[in-house]
Formats: C-alpha cells, structure tokens, sequence
C-alpha cells in the first residue's frame, strides 16, 4: 500500500511538472458548488452537505429501485422551497404521485416534452432564466447539455435528471451520479410498505466521493385523503465509507 | 454605503497593454500629460504637467498620443463588464471603477468578480478598496497591493493621518490650505465645513466633508447604451439564401455576446437589406419577450430570411436591436436566493409555449383528486 501510495504521488507530480500544476488537482481542493440542502439523506453523498447548485446531478438504477420516489421527495421539497420548480417530462410523470410528498403545487410546473429536442431547449431556456430546481425526466439531446450545464452554471439551478441507466454524453456532463439498487421490499403484516435500497455514489465532481448508504423508501398506506400521506425516505443505518483521497483530473 | 473602489491606472495606458512595465507617458506636444504609467512616477512625472518638462524628466519613456474615443470605448467595455456586481456602477478614464455594492447579498463575489473582470479588461491586476464612500474607496484602494483589497471600517480615522493633498482641490487651493496648517485629512476634518467654505468657497465646504468621511458625493451609475446593431457588407452581392442564413447567424452570435456582456435583451428586432439597385428592403417587429441568445434571435430572424425574396441581389445585411431592455431588471445575480429570476422563468416559459403551443407548459392544479380517471384529478 505505502509503495502504491509512492507510485501514486510520483506519477501525479510528473503530471504536475510536464503540464501545470493545474492540470491535475485533487477533488478537496476544487472550490465547490454552493449546495442546496435537500434534507433527504443523500445530502451526505453529496459531500457538500446537499445538492450542488447548477450542477446536474444524477439518480440511476433500474426499475423500482426508488430513483423516482427519492426524486419525487426532492421536487416536493423544492416547491416549497423554490418559486420555480419545474418538471421535463418525457411522458411519465403524473403529480399525483407527487401529492403523498406534499408539494406546494403553486410552485410546480411541467413541461410535457415529446421529443428529446424540445426538453433540451426547455431544459437550456429555464436553466438560464433561473429556474429554481429543474427534475430531467426526459432524454436529452447531447447538444443540449452543454447549454443547460452553462445556464445552470450562470443562474445556480438544481438539476436533478431520473434515467435507468445514463449515455455517456449524460454520465459525463453530471456532476453527480447516484446509483440507486434495491436491496429487499419492506413488508409489514404481510403487506408491502416500502423499499430498502443501496445507494451508491458513482461520480462525484463537487467533492472527494464518499462511499455508499442504505436507505428505507416507506410508500403511502391506507385511504387518506391525499394531503395526509407522506412518504419517507430516510436513512436506514449510515453506512458511508469514506475514499481515503480522491484525485481529480481538471481538464 | 458601501463602495468597492478598483484602481487600474488611466485607461489610456489601457490602449497599449503591449507596454506594460515600462514608463509611458500620454500627452500632446505643446499640451499637459494626460497620463502617466507608474513606472515614470520615480522620475517626478505627473499628470497634468508641461509634457515638455514630462519629457525633461523621464526622457526614456514612450510617448504616446491620447485617444479619447478608444479611451471611452474601453471605459463602455468595463462598465459592462462591471454592470451586474452592484446596482451602482462608475467607471472614470482615470481607471478608477466604483461599485456600490450596498444590500448586495454576495458582496464578498461581486468583489473577486470585480477583480477577475478588471484583470481581463485591463489587462493588470487592480488594487481594491472598501469603504463607506467612494472617496475613502478609491484612497484606500491606491493603497492596496495589486490584486489586493484594503477594507476600511471606519472612514475618519482611516482618512485621518493621510496628506491633505488628496483632497480633490486645485492647486492654489491645496497651497493655501498648507499656509493654513492643514497638512492632514485629520486636521482639514477638525475644522468646520462653514469655516473652510470661508476660506476655500464651495470646494472648502465639500473638502471638509470628505475629509471627515462624510461622502457628499454620489456615484453616477453607468447605463448600458439602448440600441446596437451589426452589419456585414458584401464583396460581391448574394443572392444565395443559404449564405445570407449563415451570415445572419453570426452576426446575431455577435449581438448575442454584446447582449450578454450588458446583461440585456432586444425588445424589438429590424433586419435591412440593401440590395444592388442602392435601396433597400426592411422588416421588423417588436417582440413580446426579451431576446438576448443566439438561438432566440436567429430563431426570428432567420424565419424571416428563409421567406424573404429580395428584389435583387443583397449587398449589406444589417441587423438592428432599437429597443432594448431597460437594464435593471437584467441585474440577476444582484438577488438573493435568485428571487429575481421569477419574472425571467415565466418569460422564458411563455417563450416556450410559443415554439412549441399551449399544452407543453402544464401548471398542475387539482381538481378531482380521487377521481379514478388520472386527466380528471387536475386542471
């Protein structure tokens, strides 16, 4: 380990020398984003103590591994939050499912988008106007991340995209990347309450990655009317395993 | 208030970046030194003497003649570089840059961004100072390292043991307040602005005050130009549409910059086209929203291209933005937790709504909420 450890610092100082100090930085020294506390637990993830601000940030995993539930949780709390929380929707989204999270509806608004073309340049347009939270629930063309990335740059919107499983133009643009798998249902009395899920930090821009955490995506019981539901998304028992030193190349 | 003062040196020495570090010296024969770099101070120039003795004195250095129109071309170009870190902006061909960033939430950004923009425009580090005024400002600013800021608390007693000679007073005036005894900021604030008024008129009344940190003076705020245009000419006349889509794109590519660079949008838009037989044929319309990026604007214009028949063969394509958006709703990033945004999402979703119709912008509101049939549970 200590030789690898001298390896590693050897062949990062013949970067250094050959182009720049610059040229290969570590992730704790990149000044990072502003973040925005999302008050779910993958604020831990995130390093920063939440989500970063115009930074696009991931959620991925396959079917019913509670990617959406957990990105339904985040965009109820940025209604409340935010005077503009919009949703590009591919053609999936309906907000009722939304309701158990008790959003602030007045602050939502969707953008039913057909084709990939039209949720880019919504997703471009809002982002540089200064959209407070921005949930991609569409694909997006590759020409377009470049636009949303600069505009949420510029005006410190949350992105926060939903896939299954993210192109590479898409992996490569996030700032953030979240895998989410699921670990077993959660069964009480013979019925199905909720979902354990691992979620794991894939890539991270903002700060050194941290490990993985397992969470408990509780889902809304019985015949309440819609404003007495809630879905909890909370954190089962902390596991996060902290990377004892990242390196980042800054290109 | 609260004043971040930006020192570059005149920005006549701006011209000629390619002379940096050597003594340069701006002036017309038989006139005064406009300007002088740093580096001829050691040698006793100064502006506003003979640039016959200026000459005497520092015989090595680099004349160069002034420039007024480039000098406030530079002077636009920073103050719209400046223009969204402060609600108030001043910029003096002195190199003098003020921002008044009073209530700005981010000040502690708005001044590293200041410094940044300074840099680039100019081309050298600034010296920074924060003060409650702008005349505390900028003394404390030429008091600053290079690319260093000198935060002034309390502006009395910063100003107190300084040299009476920065007081902005003539030179008869500044001799008489010596005769006086006043050689210090701190003993010009001593005596009673009515008192010096007696001595000096009007001036000895504003020099008390300055000197006791008072600030009578207020920032003119710079205002972005509202109209801009661009133009291409043609070698030989065009009739190709495709070449004049590609011409037209990159010069809405130019607008769009400049657009951005002021933090304002196009509230109306005119394309002229001169064609061969010396006239020309035009089109315009006011829009409903604010453009201000590549795609908005050649998204207009280049419809309109693409259905123009022009009588005869174009030999200059202009584009012209005569009304653009009053500027002070453009300073976004003057916004705390970006409550300013709210007006620009809904433009840019009504933005939207006219490209691609009504239904791609949805605000959900309930309506049967436990209706078993999904397009009934909202409106």
């Amino acid at each position: 380990m200590q030789a690898q450890n001298l390896q590693l610092d050897g062949a990062i100082d013949a970067i250094r020398l050959r182009f720049g100090s610059h040229a290969l930085t570590r992730a704790a020294e990149l000044p990072s984003p502003q973040p925005w506390p999302s008050r779910t637990p993958i604020d831990s993830l995130t390093g920063i103590g939440g989500l970063p601000r115009g930074r696009l940030s991931l959620l991925t995993g396959s079917g019913t591994c509670g990617k959406l539930s957990l990105a339904l949780a985040l965009l109820a709390h940025a209604t409340h939050e935010f005077a503009h929380a919009t949703v590009i929707d591919g053609g999936g989204f309906d907000p009722w499912n939304l309701l158990p999270f008790s959003p602030e509806l007045s602050a939502l608004t969707v953008v039913r988008a057909p084709a990939p073309e039209i949720a880019g340049e919504a997703a471009a347009t809002l982002a540089r106007a200064g959209a407070g939270f921005i949930l991609l629930m569409s694909e997006v063309p590759e020409h377009w991340l470049g636009p949303i990335e600069s505009g949420a740059n510029r005006s410190g919107t949350v992105l926060v995209g939903v896939v299954d499983a993210p192109g590479r133009a898409l992996a490569h643009a996030s700032s953030f990347s979240l895998a989410l798998s699921r670990t077993e249902w959660v069964w009480e009395r013979g019925q199905l309450i909720g979902i354990q899920v691992m979620a794991r930090c894939l890539k991270n821009r903002v700060a050194p990655p941290l490990g993985e955490t397992a969470l408990e995506i509780r889902y809304p019981l019985g015949a309440r009317p819609p404003s007495d539901h809630l879905v909890h998304v909370i954190e089962a028992h902390v596991d996060v395993q902290e990377v004892a030193q990242c390196v980042s190349a800054v290109v | 208030m609260r004043v971040c003062c930006g020192l570059t040196g005149h920005l006549e020495l701006a011209r000629r970046p390619d002379l940096y570090g050597t003594p340069v010296i701006i002036g017309r024969w038989d006139e005064h030194v406009v300007a002088a770099s740093e580096e001829t101070l050691q040698f006793g120039v100064e502006t506003g003497m003979a640039l016959r003795q200026a000459e005497h004195l520092c015989p090595q250095a680099t004349f160069v003649l002034p420039d007024e129109e480039a000098t406030a071309r530079i002077r636009e170009l920073v103050s719209a570089a400046l223009y969204d870190l402060a609600p108030v902006v001043e910029v003096r061909d002195e190199g003098i840059a003020w921002l008044d960033i009073s209530g700005v939430a981010t000040a502690g950004q708005s001044i590293r961004a200041a410094r940044h923009r300074l840099l680039k425009a100019i081309g050298r580090e600034p010296r920074l100072g924060l003060a409650p005024g702008p005349f505390s400002a900028r003394l404390a600013a030429a008091r600053a390292r290079p690319g260093r800021l000198l935060r002034v608390a309390d502006a009395r007693e910063f100003l107190a043991p300084l040299p009476s000679r920065e007081l902005p007073l003539d030179a008869e005036q500044l001799e008489r307040l010596d005769l006086l005894g006043l050689r210090t900021l701190g003993a010009v604030a001593t005596i009673g602005p009515r008192e010096l008024e007696s001595q000096l008129g009007r001036d000895g009344r504003r020099a008390a005050l300055l000197a006791r940190g008072l600030e009578p003076d207020q920032l003119v705020p710079w205002q972005p130009p509202l109209f801009t245009s661009a133009h291409r000419q043609f070698a030989d006349p065009v009739e190709d549409r495709e070449a004049l889509l590609f011409v037209a794109r990159a010069l809405c590519g130019d607008l769009a910059e400049e657009l951005g660079l002021r933090g304002a949008g196009a509230k109306q838009v005119r394309v002229r086209l001169l064609i061969e037989s010396s006239d020309e044929e035009k089109r315009e319309s006011v829009v409903r929203h604010p453009l201000s990026s590549v795609v908005e604007l050649f998204g207009l214009i280049g419809s309109w291209i693409k259905e123009w028949q022009p009588r005869a063969p174009v030999t200059e394509l202009w584009i012209e933005l005569p009304v653009l958006e009053a500027a002070g709703r453009r300073q976004l990033r003057l916004w705390a937790g970006g409550d300013g945004t709210s007006e620009e999402v809904i433009a840019a979703m009504e933005r939207i709504q006219e490209r691609f119709g009504e239904a791609v912008v949805h605000r959900p509101e309930p309506a049967f909420l436990t209706s078993p049939i999904p397009s009934e549970r909202f409106a």
